[in-house]
């Protein structure tokens, strides 16, 4: 009965620590609208070139080579769920980093690091924030877009892309965890995580399809989460399909989202350990 | 005692002021230093050096390979009907090596003045008997010869991938309307470096400046496929003229979408840009240090 009831309080003390994270950076997102409205806005400014690219080059909306590749033609829906899954990169992946790197501008590193808690939880409590903006971001990008380009978008379908879009998370969650890990380190982990942006920008099918690209950069661009959530939610939305044809591509994506999350979990853990130990972790 | 204070009279420096040569050549030295100090900084960094020196190169593919995969092949039909032009390749790469450059002015030059503020040598800057301006121009230079580099890396590869059909003697003309536009662009990026010394968050007005400009540029398509109001506010910003005069002495049977006198609407915009950028600089400059906020983000 006694340990149930410590149990008991060793959970909810860990769900107050999320909890609390949360909060803490929606306040610090909420203290600047100005940036809230950006990303909830601007990033279509981005693809929009790529939208009267388009227009200039076929003439209409849809392409004949376009369609021989991916299945549907129409070129703009293609454009826009890569842009609005991409925006999950953006935010997530640079988001973790640089959320632990501006602790540590902050000067509250030290505090939080040396809080009598697991700081698993901590970084739970920011990822779960960050998920939340990059939602609010995605649904506010996405629905501009079916306004303003006229796409139809069928509502069954959204249920199992938002299951999607937990399984990129959780693969994103797992890189964005190693890159935290090095930020503590090497302090300079903004290049490395603009790195790994040009590789997902460059080898998933977030602009074109995956097949376009030569033998070896498709077999490097399979080994990226978002390559598969990209195939698996077009396929729903644009094709019609359900799971049982993109079983492969769900397994996978899984499989991806294990490996990095374990990756991840361990890496910062370890780098912990070894930044508390050189007494580096307020550097900067 | 009298002859103490005149050794020491003789140790003050003596800071030219005025338009004059002697000062005009004292301001050259502040901006040519400040471009190598960050040029050392740059080094510093060389994960970051590299990286930055490829982006060009990152950003050119996407639109390339989107390209070419929606035409089927090199050529479009629809693109000559528009401009004389069928090859995407072309199009695309000369109005790419453009956007690099615009970047220089947003962000580069920009964010000098931010940059320094972050790392807490703003005030060091501001008292030194020098222009503020050249702090800027110094960056500049800096990343006009960084940005250079990376263009040359995007054509080698470019030219060795898919090969580049360019008319040569086009060259000459067509660097002539790139130095022009890039006068037009520093106006611009002084413009933004005042707006980094009042606001707190200045990259969202930085990017989203970025993004118009970028949609009003016809770097992938031409100006054709704008609504008409958006194609004439694109003629506010140099990239539209200087893209549209670059292309025409660049590439085969290519049709300017406008007729005039390129060179004579870049001069224009050159001129207004940089008077409307010191303007504002000046304005910005005097009204921070009144309020004390340059120690503020």
């Amino acid at each position: 009965m006694m340990k149930s009831t410590y149990q008991q309080s060793v959970l909810r003390s860990n769900l107050f620590v999320v909890w609390n994270e949360v909060v803490k950076n929606i306040k610090s997102l909420l203290a600047y609208p100005a940036i809230l409205v950006f990303w909830a806005i601007f990033p279509i400014f981005w693809f929009i070139p790529f939208i009267l690219q388009g227009q200039a080059f076929v003439g209409g909306p849809e392409s004949a080579s376009f369609a021989q590749i991916t299945g549907s033609g129409e070129y703009v829906p293609f454009i826009v769920i890569g842009a609005v899954l991409n925006s999950y990169v953006n935010t997530l992946l640079y988001g973790m980093g640089e959320n632990i790197r501006k602790e540590s501008y902050q000067g509250t590193l030290d505090y939080v690091l040396a809080a009598p808690c697991n700081k698993a939880y901590v970084l739970i409590g920011k990822a779960l924030s960050e998920s939340l903006s990059s939602t609010i971001f995605a649904a506010s990008q996405l629905t501009i877009s079916v306004l303003l380009f006229g796409m139809n978008i069928t509502l069954g379908v959204m249920l199992p892309v938002f299951f999607i879009v937990i399984l990129l998370m959780l693969g994103l969650y797992g890189m964005s965890l190693i890159l935290a890990a090095l930020s503590l380190m090497y302090k300079q982990s903004y290049d490395l995580s603009q790195t790994i942006g040009y590789v997902f920008y460059i080898f998933a099918p977030v602009r074109y399809p995956v097949e376009s690209l030569p033998t070896w950069a498709q077999i490097f661009g399979k080994l990226i989460p978002l390559t598969y959530a990209l195939i698996i939610v077009r396929s729903f939305m644009l094709l019609g399909t359900n799971f049982s044809t993109v079983y492969f591509e769900v397994l996978a994506l899984l499989i991806i989202d294990i490996v990095l999350l374990l990756a991840g979990f361990y890496l910062f853990s370890w780098m912990e350990e070894k930044t508390k130990k050189s007494g580096t972790i307020s550097h900067h | 005692m009298s002859k103490s204070n005149e050794e020491h009279r003789l140790r003050e420096v003596k800071c030219p002021t005025g338009f004059n040569w002697s000062n005009l050549k004292a301001e050259l030295k502040a901006v040519w230093e400040a471009n190598i100090k960050d040029w050392k900084i740059e080094f510093a960094y060389p994960v970051s050096f590299i990286r930055q020196l490829i982006s060009p190169l990152v950003f050119l593919l996407p639109f390339l390979i989107y390209g070419l995969v929606l035409v089927g092949g090199r050529y479009s039909p629809n693109l000559e009907q528009l401009v004389g032009t069928d090859d995407v390749v072309a199009f695309i790469f000369t109005g790419y090596i453009m956007m690099g450059f615009i970047g220089t002015a947003v962000w580069a030059m920009g964010f000098s003045i931010r940059r320094e503020r972050w790392f807490g040598t703003l005030e060091a800057i501001y008292v030194t008997p020098s222009s503020r301006l050249g702090q800027v121009l110094g960056m500049a230079l800096h990343s006009t010869v960084h940005q250079i580099l990376g263009t040359i890396i995007q054509f080698i590869v470019i030219y060795l991938t898919f090969g580049l059909a360019l008319k040569i003697e086009g060259i000459l003309p067509a660097l002539g309307i790139f130095a022009l536009m890039m006068l037009a662009l520093y106006g611009f990026g002084i413009v933004i470096s005042a707006l980094g010394l009042i606001l707190k968050e200045g990259w969202v007005v930085s990017d989203s400046l970025y993004s118009i400009m970028m949609i009003l540029s016809p770097v992938a398509y031409p100006l054709a496929v704008l609504p008409t109001v958006a194609q004439q506010a694109s003629y506010i910003f140099p990239t539209a003229p200087a893209l549209i005069g670059m292309r025409s002495f660049l590439i085969e049977h290519y049709q300017p979408e406008v007729a005039g006198n390129v060179f004579l609407h870049l001069l224009a915009l050159g001129a207004a840009w940089i008077l409307f950028g010191i303007f504002v600089f000046r304005l910005t400059d005097v009204y921070v240090r009144k309020r004390g906020m340059l120690k503020k983000f």
